[in-house]
């Protein structure tokens, strides 16, 4: 039971942190997106998007090249720093991020769309700039959309297995999050604790999808009045 | 009037939470060990924190070949007991010249108590069987042991469409003890031990003269905590050669391989 907590605890915590750092980038990228009529747009959404469907184990393969001792990322940082991210917790931080940054980009970007644009207007022409109209705003008016995404970010980033187990492996009390606990579990015959463990990973999922759900509803009723 | 609020409050709680998931990090010996190894090791350990609370010990196992590549890019690992000496040399960081050659094990065929008994007595009747669950034996020492028995016998060629591969022998294990499949190569050890090894039964034990020695080597990791040439030590002692050998290793630095075995 302890451990389980444990589990838990690590696994809502790497999947904070990951929600934590994808956020600025993410809402900046869907702000881009969310601005017609520039060149390449088609491009970049399609790039932003490919975490999505590509296989998790690419994904992680990718950061494990890049974040590895010998990697471009990985090795600078360990000779200028002596910073280990490959196979710490940091590794299951970035991964996680990445795997669900498009889900929150494309959140933002779409409720960031969803705000009237003669609201924008209003708001320049009262001599607002274009910084400032967007902070006090475009996203205030646009925070439900914006925080459904992150809920969503952070649910998908609490099931994160493929990219991680490569770039994280798969540490007891290091790097292990639930996923990866259940997965050990089954492969050493352990099916008990694994079942427990896959009832805490739905009980997560579900209160978070409630979230995303009663936000958009909101979000909805918010849009119609 | 402006719900901006929310967000804020949001991204404060969430960089609060990635904090605390940062400061949570501590620093003991972290051990990485073939997965055979698992409940032998842990064994160890227990007498070690029983008598060194200043040294805390962690241990991280899987199959040796999955080890290796992980110390390789960078794991924090401070020791490596891998089940061959080749997977010890791919980790690259391992200290080969402080290598010890630990413990010994043997391979046995194996099947569930569930499934109607058979008798193996070469390597030849597994030919009967229409799978076979082995450790992967492209990379995971147990089933690069296991093939170079089965290849030496003369029967890989034939077998080896029927591999089941799994990520490492404990993994093999548990598959065979669910009857998944319906006989399995691990080690000796591995069927003596838990309730895994409870639900299975040995068919056979492969004699020393048909397959190469199962030999475990152990090396500290370049870089690592100091403290692991000490832990390695009480591993290498009589103490925890008692815990291994309770758990049907042969612990080789107390009592050294027969020569020509």
């Amino acid at each position: 039971v302890a451990e389980t907590v444990r589990l838990t605890l690590f696994t809502l915590g790497v999947a904070a942190a990951a929600t934590a750092w994808i956020l600025p980038p993410g809402i900046a990228v869907g702000w881009a997106l969310a601005r017609r009529g520039w060149r390449g747009r088609s491009a970049v959404e399609a790039l932003v998007s490919l975490p999505l469907v590509l296989p998790p184990t690419a994904v992680g393969l990718g950061l494990l090249l890049l974040l590895g001792r010998t990697g471009p990322v990985g090795g600078l940082l360990h000779r200028a720093l002596g910073i280990e991210v490959a196979f710490t917790w940091k590794a299951v931080v970035l991964a996680s991020g990445v795997v669900a940054f498009p889900l929150l980009v494309r959140s933002v970007r779409s409720a960031l769309e969803e705000v009237d644009p003669r609201l924008l207007g209003v708001a320049r022409t009262l001599g607002r700039g274009p910084a400032a109209t967007f902070f006090a705003v475009h996203l205030p008016l646009a925070w439900r959309g914006v925080l459904a995404g992150a809920v969503l970010a952070f649910a998908r980033a609490l099931g994160e297995f493929g990219a991680t187990i490569l770039v994280a492996g798969n540490i007891p009390g290091r790097t292990q999050t639930l996923a990866l606990a259940l997965f050990q579990r089954v492969q050493v015959g352990r099916e008990r604790e694994a079942l427990v463990l896959a009832g805490v990973s739905a009980a997560l999922a579900f209160a978070a999808m409630l979230l995303v759900e009663w936000l958009s509803r909101r979000r909805e009723r918010t849009l119609e009045r | 009037v402006v719900p901006f609020e929310p967000i804020r409050r949001l991204l404060l709680a969430l960089a609060a939470c990635g904090l605390l998931a940062g400061c949570g990090e501590r620093e003991p010996l972290l051990v990485f060990g073939a997965a055979s190894l698992a409940d032998a090791l842990e064994a160890a350990g227990e007498s070690w924190r029983a008598a060194h609370p200043e040294a805390p010990v962690d241990f991280h196992f899987a199959g040796s070949n999955d080890l290796a590549r992980q110390i390789a890019a960078g794991a924090p690992a401070d020791l490596f007991v891998a089940a061959d000496r080749e997977r010890l040399e791919a980790a690259e960081r391992a200290d080969l010249e402080a290598a010890r050659a630990l413990l010994g094990n043997e391979l046995v065929v194996v099947r569930s108590h569930d499934l109607p008994p058979r008798t193996v007595s070469s390597a030849r009747d597994l030919l009967a069987f229409e799978r076979i669950g082995l450790a992967d034996p492209e990379a995971v020492p147990a089933g690069v042991y296991a093939r170079e028995w089965l290849a030496s016998q003369g029967v890989w060629e034939a077998l080896r469409e029927r591999v089941v591969p799994a990520l490492d022998v404990r993994a093999n294990l548990a598959a065979v003890a669910s009857a998944s499949v319906a006989v399995g190569v691990v080690y000796g050890t591995d069927a003596a031990t838990g309730s895994l090894g409870a639900s299975v039964s040995v068919l056979y034990r492969v004699p020393a003269s048909e397959a190469p020695p199962v030999v475990y080597w152990a090396a500290p990791v370049a870089g690592g905590n100091p403290a692991a040439a000490r832990f390695l030590e009480y591993l290498e002692g009589p103490e925890a050669g008692a815990v291994f050998r309770r758990y049907g290793f042969r612990h080789l630095p107390t009592e050294p391989e027969p020569d020509g075995g």
